[in-house]
């Protein structure tokens, strides 16, 4: 039987963009990306030649009003913008367009169907970037389709302000991560029985930092050969942040594994939501094991119970196990919802990395904010605020929830998500940068 | 202040509109149709200038406030009337007149830049969208890059 589809009349959904049906596995760790246009206002002079070339293009006239850029100059302050289309991957001029003239390409361009344009203009109305799309001589509508993929503005800028990208070529953190995650699973849980709790090869003594504590709470003694081998972990995480969190940790590995068969999330209801709530569970720990004489949390520990329990060991620890998928299932209402709210480990590395000497920014500068929001989606801690890049603003991270897994950094398009040292007041694109 | 009968008849002579031949091609292709479920004679084009011929009060009339002032009635029509230039006069003498509560004004410099039932529309369409993102339509095209640009340049 043919394909059945109303013979007249296009709808939104046809037009929206679509993600392809099945991804391919090359596609996971090499997207195909589209070019996009970058602009870098700290070389702008607001000469206006993009203005110029690119309304040759369009009204085959230098007439720089006719064109899809516009360049902005703020005089007081000594500022130039140019404000262009930035194809957004939901566009809202697509919603807006009474006529559905405007569709989002395969290619990631968006552009105005000429046929079914009545150059009403309420696309400009739409556009939270106001990028200019109404002529004011004409009253036509023209808009960027980036010279289909060659843009003559990036090709005439005399300044290098504009310059095109396609992102990363290879998602080598992507593969990193995975690698050393998958190492570490199989070396802590695997391989070596109880390894992340406590851990002696030799002179080398490696601890749980939470544990020590609780074992000093517990036997109210400060045990220093403990305390030194739980600082081990602690100088990682004063070095990197909580690097453990996002590429060590076991559990978070197996969360990080369950993520993948639950992409759909239910979310959480907003009263249960407190990241304090994990250094309030880590007072009850430690009060607790003071109280009790025995570590009382490390029975239930789910990154414990997964190194101690796995083997031939007695029924007990065998039902301790039980923890893990119960945990692992919180997963289906948020991604590493564990790990946000209430891990007492993550609570010790989050106050370890008060003293980080590495925080990630995302630079205003490169950020293509509103049209974007990719490092915000792909954060598996939800740290980043989709809110302020709405509102066109670069978000503040907070470093002491960040479990490094630098996602976003790989994810970025536009290589604005960046490490940086902590002391760097610089974010990337800027002239000394 | 002029009154508004000159208004009305200035309105006239620049659209062209009493050549009109009321054959209602710009009715078919006003994108009016597509945009609101009430779509009528008394807001399409053809009701528009009809009522002005007549000499109707269409300077107080809601119907004039739905036109989105494309170009489509205009490139149609046999005659060369353009019932945007017509639509657009006569909300300029709505605004003289004070007669605003369909205008949309500018939440930053408070000039009016869109009709009210045109932006219900397209709120309407958007209405999947985050609030702060709506917040910024709420103001015109060029304050938003005024806006844009203190925040980023």
């Amino acid at each position: 039987m043919p394909e059945t589809r109303p013979q007249s009349g296009l709808t939104l959904e046809d037009l929206r963009p679509r993600e392809p049906e099945k991804k391919k596995f090359s596609d996971r760790f090499m997207p195909r990306r589209n070019n996009t246009i970058l602009f870098d206002p700290a070389k702008c002079t607001g000469c206006g030649t993009c203005e110029m070339i690119c309304s040759t293009r369009n009204v085959a006239n230098v007439a720089p009003a006719s064109a899809s850029v516009k360049v902005l100059s703020d005089e007081k302050l000594g500022k130039n913008f140019a404000v262009l289309c930035q194809h957004c991957r939901r566009p809202l001029c697509l919603e807006a367009c009474p006529t559905r003239a405007i569709e989002k390409g395969d290619d990631g361009i968006v552009r105005i169907n000429d046929l079914f344009c009545v150059d009403c203009g309420l696309c400009t109305m739409a556009c939270p970037e106001a990028a200019p799309l109404k002529d004011p001589g004409t009253g036509e509508i023209h808009k960027c389709d980036l010279c289909e993929g060659d843009p003559l503005c990036v090709k005439h800028c005399p300044e290098g302000a504009l310059t095109t990208t396609r992102g990363n070529a290879f998602r080598w953190i992507k593969a990193a991560r995975w690698s050393v995650q998958a190492l570490s699973f199989l070396f802590l849980v695997i391989l070596v029985v109880g390894t992340f709790c406590y851990f002696r090869a030799g002179t080398v003594e490696l601890a749980c930092p939470t544990g020590t504590l609780q074992n000093i709470a517990s036997s109210g003694t400060l045990i220093l050969v403990g305390a030194s081998s739980a600082l081990a972990l602690l100088i990682l995480t004063v070095l990197f942040g909580r690097v453990f969190c996002g590429w060590v940790c076991p559990f978070g590995f197996v969360l990080d594994l369950v993520d993948k068969i639950t992409p759909k999330k239910l979310g959480w209801p907003n009263f249960l939501k407190s990241r304090m709530a994990k250094y309030g569970i880590l007072g009850g720990a430690v009060g607790s094991s003071a109280v009790l004489g025995y570590q009382a949390f490390c029975t239930v520990c789910p990154i414990g119970t997964l190194c101690r329990s796995y083997g031939v060991q007695s029924v007990m620890q065998s039902a301790e196990l039980a923890i893990v998928p119960a945990l692992a299932a919180t997963e289906i209402a948020e991604r590493r919802s564990w790990c946000r709210y209430l891990c007492p480990v993550g609570a010790t590395l989050g106050i370890a990395s008060l003293l980080r000497l590495l925080k990630i920014v995302i630079g205003a500068r490169k950020c293509k904010k509103f049209s974007c929001i990719q490092c915000a989606e792909v954060c598996p801690v939800g740290i980043i605020n989709a809110d302020e890049l709405r509102e066109g603003v670069s978000p503040k991270i907070p470093m002491t929830e960040c479990i490094m897994c630098l996602r976003c950094v790989d994810r970025c398009p536009y290589n604005a998500a960046k490490v940086r040292f902590r002391w760097q007041k610089s974010t990337p694109g800027e002239a000394n940068a | 202040m002029k009154p508004r009968h000159d208004r009305i008849e200035e309105a006239k002579k620049l659209s062209g509109a009493p050549g009109c031949v009321e054959c209602g091609r710009c009715v078919a292709a006003c994108p009016m149709a597509e945009m609101y479920a009430n779509f009528g004679i008394e807001m399409s084009p053809r009701g528009i200038i009809k009522k002005t011929l007549v000499g109707d009060d269409v300077v107080a009339d809601r119907n004039i406030w739905y036109c989105t002032e494309c170009n489509s009635g205009t490139d149609v029509c046999p005659q060369g009337v353009s019932c945007r230039d017509l639509i657009r006069k006569l909300r300029e003498a709505a605004i003289e007149e004070n007669v605003v509560e369909n205008a949309k004004r500018c939440e930053a410099c408070g000039r009016f830049f869109l009709a009210v039932p045109v932006e219900d529309f397209v709120f309407g369409r958007l209405k999947a969208e985050p609030a702060n993102v709506l917040k910024a339509l709420e103001t015109c095209p060029s304050c938003r890059r005024e806006i844009y640009l203190l925040r980023n340049a």
